[in-house]
């Protein structure tokens, strides 16, 4: 018989970075918040110090941060017509566990959205009309605009001290930033990181052939920086232990060294690890949410009433959550109906692996997790698209977030994969490589979404999420277009060898390649085809928000978390200056 | 100490010895062609002998009457050992007293005095050095287990990593990103460089923060820890 607990008025699921700054907002305007995270809880001291964190084993290839394969996982497969099967280890993606949530494992890599990805649909079909679109594409607005946004994008960036240089200050064209990005209202934070070698050669080659090469925006300090909130972080060492790995320096923004030591200092806020929850328990119209269900560590069930449920627990734990709480009607791909675990989408990524010479010491393993020089003039839709029968686009990137030693072996095509031939390649290559990042739009298709696994259940009873995707054929046809100007850009570097690859099909989930898992539970005027309002509140139950990547209804070229944070606040905004004066609908 | 946490540190040690190979392989096959004979090398180590033995006709003391011949100093504090510090962080320091970045009286018309080469030979004659320190004096326990604490775990209370974060385990210092060597170091030497980047007289954004949070107690106890870690050996 579960125990039933004194009501709150707010609980969030998930402690990491929008569930840590809702509760904090919350809370401080004098609501009693219940923070439930199935995680362990963890501190910069003594949870992330060096040397126990610099354990490549433990935390790059046994996944140490990421959540236990063997208590939950997600099914997958490529096409509805096959059977999905658990993962059984992390490859592709790693969703993270543990308070601080992914923001504790991340790189930092700071990126604010274009104006028009905010209304994709709209935009594309003005500029090149309907035609340009694959028939089985579902691209869509997001019901709110980028000017909307824009005052929560700078509250997020000034909470997180990101280091950049502006390139566009109010629509005007700065020099040393992007002159590509969407205007801001004001200067970044703090200045951006110190250039890497490789990015240093890029930024030549990349000028040489007319593009506008700068500084990718770091959540990595570049000098000590309080934050609004009163945090101090510290100086980035570019140790090379950044994705992946819980900084010890205190230098990369994290829920840890931004915000979390504010919020639990107020009584007003209650912090519960290793806090499972089974479902948003709903009333007998199933319009209202109750509170939640979860079971501790020692397997007691507990229920939390409240007031108001925030679904922030990682995009794909979101949509799994509505699914297992019978919130939002389940999105059926064979007659486009229902919405929940519509347009899941991924993101494109290729790299190309760009072999220098021996006479070029690049000495990449002294990075920061964002301190590439990248170029602007291919993603999202910043080039002409007219005649090339696609959409989307790629940010390029040149620059290493490491070079660690067990997982960092670039070796020329026609090396063997291991035995004295490939030691010598390794040698031979390790200190002369460079490898573009190229980090590509991903389109929403018909095909690709999210449901629960009839089969497949975790350690808790509870059906595991199925994953159904395939790149697009348009994605595809992005990734070889874009990957080969990045090629033409590392031979302009005058690499001896350029290994031109662009991202082909099918996905598999082998191989590491991004963990910015979107869509599911997105965000949109139409309740027909969007699970939240324009204030990421549940259509189907309002007091429920749901906050996180699940609500992008298209995945863009760039790293999700900034334009999470602005979502984050704008949602924080709402709940203060609509919701709490009176609960209901707000659209 | 645990067992696991030893295979770690081993392993931590390991993989910098490895870069450290790596980069000077890298260095080797940087300079190709080029032959240092054994007579530029013992011309350069006996230009260092004899800086460190009279100075410099253009302004520079000698070394030893304060670093002693094999950089154990004087044990007052007031000077560091440079024995087995590594010579890229030594040739630094150097330079920024004769630029002034680092603010030292003392040090600054000695570094001016001396030429770019002369720098870096008297910075690899002491990184080749191993002395015999003066022997540390007695430490409290309560003492030692707190700056072990602060110098191993940090302390989240005041946002401040653990030293060894940067200044390797035991403090042995990481001489492939210019960070000194602590464990050794005279406590008194130690303290009063907290203060000087405390008070903005020696400038490092790195130690800017946890020289500023940590309290009184915590530097003397790191210092005194320090001192009596495990030596660093010669590079």
């Amino acid at each position: 018989m579960p125990q039933k607990l004194k009501e709150v008025d707010v609980v969030v699921i998930g402690v990491g970075f929008a569930g840590s700054i809702l509760a904090k907002e919350l809370a401080a305007s004098g609501l009693k918040v219940v923070g439930l995270e199935r995680g362990h809880g963890r501190h910069s001291v003594p949870d992330f110090q060096a040397p126990a964190i610099h354990d490549e084993l433990k935390y790059s290839i046994r996944k140490g941060m990421m959540q236990d394969v063997t208590r939950e996982a997600m099914t997958f497969r490529n096409h509805h017509r096959e059977v999905a099967l658990p993962m059984r280890q992390w490859e592709a993606f790693l969703p993270g566990t543990g308070l601080g949530g992914c923001g504790v494992h991340w790189n930092g890599q700071a990126w604010r959205y274009h104006e028009e990805e905010f209304i994709y649909k709209t935009h594309i079909e003005q500029r090149y009309g309907k035609k340009i679109l694959d028939p089985d594409l579902r691209i869509q607005d997001w019901g709110i605009t980028y000017k909307e946004l824009e005052p929560h994008y700078d509250r997020f960036e000034y909470l997180l001290g990101v280091c950049g240089k502006a390139g566009n200050l109010n629509g005007k064209i700065e020099p040393g930033g992007n002159p590509l990005e969407a205007p801001r209202s004001r200067e970044y934070p703090n200045p951006p990181m110190k250039e890497q070698y490789s990015g240093a050669l890029f930024r030549k080659a990349a000028l040489e052939l007319g593009y506008h090469p700068f500084l990718q925006p770091s959540a990595n300090m570049t000098r000590p920086y309080t934050n609004p909130e009163g945090m101090t972080l510290n100086p980035c060492a570019y140790c090379g232990f950044c994705e992946r790995y819980g900084c010890e320096h205190f230098a990369k923004a994290s829920p840890q060294t931004v915000i979390l030591p504010v919020l639990m200092k107020n009584p007003n806020f209650e912090l519960r690890t290793e806090s499972q929850v089974l479902r948003i328990n709903l009333d007998s119209t199933g319009k209202k949410a109750t509170g939640v269900s979860y079971m501790d560590a020692q397997g007691r069930e507990f229920e939390q009433p409240a007031g108001l449920v925030l679904l922030t627990a990682f995009a794909l734990n979101d949509v799994r959550m509505l699914l297992l709480s019978g919130i939002g009607k389940p999105y059926d791909p064979a007659t486009e109906t229902g919405v929940v675990g519509r347009n899941y989408a991924y993101q494109t990524q290729s790299y190309v692996p760009t072999f220098l010479g021996e006479d070029v010491h690049l000495n990449s393993y002294m990075a920061g997790g964002a301190s590439g020089t990248v170029i602007d003039d291919f993603s999202v839709d910043n080039f002409d698209h007219s005649t090339l029968g696609f959409i989307g686009g790629c940010y390029v990137l040149c620059g290493s977030t490491n070079a660690r030693p067990v997982e960092f072996h670039p070796t020329p095509p026609g090396t063997p994969r291991w035995g004295r031939k490939w030691k010598d390649a390794v040698r031979r290559h390790y200190n002369h490589t460079a490898i573009f990042n190229l980090s590509g739009t991903s389109t929403a298709m018909r095909g690709n979404y999210l449901d629960l696994d009839p089969t497949y259940r975790d350690a808790w009873g509870l059906p595991l999420l199925r994953i159904t995707f395939d790149f697009p054929d348009n994605d595809v046809r992005m990734s070889r277009f874009v990957t080969h100007k990045a090629s033409e850009i590392a031979r302009q570097m005058g690499a001896k060898i350029v290994v031109d690859s662009p991202r082909t099909g099918p996905f598999t989930t082998t191989s590491y390649q991004s963990t910015h898992n979107t869509g599911g539970a997105v965000i949109g005027a139409d309740p027909s085809t969007s699970v939240v309002n324009r204030y990421c509140q549940s259509w189907d139950v309002p007091n429920v928000f749901v906050v996180g990547a699940c609500n992008y209804p298209q995945n863009s070229s760039y790293n999700p978390t900034v334009t999470l944070g602005a979502l984050i606040y704008w949602t924080a905004d709402a709940l203060k200056t609509r919701y709490l004066k009176r609960p209901g609908p707000l659209v | 100490m645990t067992k696991t946490h030893s295979i770690v540190r081993t392993m931590f040690v390991l993989l910098v010895a490895g870069l450290i190979v790596a980069s000077y392989l890298a260095a080797q096959t940087a300079i190709p062609n080029k032959t240092i004979s054994n007579k530029a090398t013992s011309n350069k180590s006996q230009i260092a002998v004899r800086i460190v033995a009279e100075g410099t006709t253009s302004g520079a003391v000698a070394c030893a009457r304060c670093h002693g011949f094999d950089g154990a100093s004087d044990g007052s504090g007031a000077f560091p050992r440079l024995d087995g510090q590594s010579a890229q962080y030594l040739a630094g320091q150097l330079r920024h007293f004769a630029s002034g970045i680092r603010q030292n009286a003392l040090m600054q018309p000695i570094a001016k005095g001396l030429k770019d080469d002369e720098i870096d030979a008297v910075s690899q004659y002491y990184a080749s050095r191993l002395a015999v320190p003066f022997p540390s004096g007695p430490v409290s326990e309560q003492i030692r287990d707190l700056g072990k604490q602060v110098a191993e775990v940090g302390d989240l209370s005041v946002r401040v990593q653990a030293c060894e974060s940067c200044h390797g385990p035991n403090g042995e210092g990481m001489p492939i990103s210019g960070v000194p060597y602590l464990g050794g170091q005279y406590s008194h030497y130690i303290r009063v460089q907290i203060q000087m980047f405390r008070q903005g007289y020696r400038k490092s954004q790195q130690m800017l923060v946890p020289a500023h949070n940590l309290s009184e107690q915590d530097i003397v106890a790191v210092a005194a820890y320090f001192e009596q870690a495990s030596r660093p050996t010669v590079k």
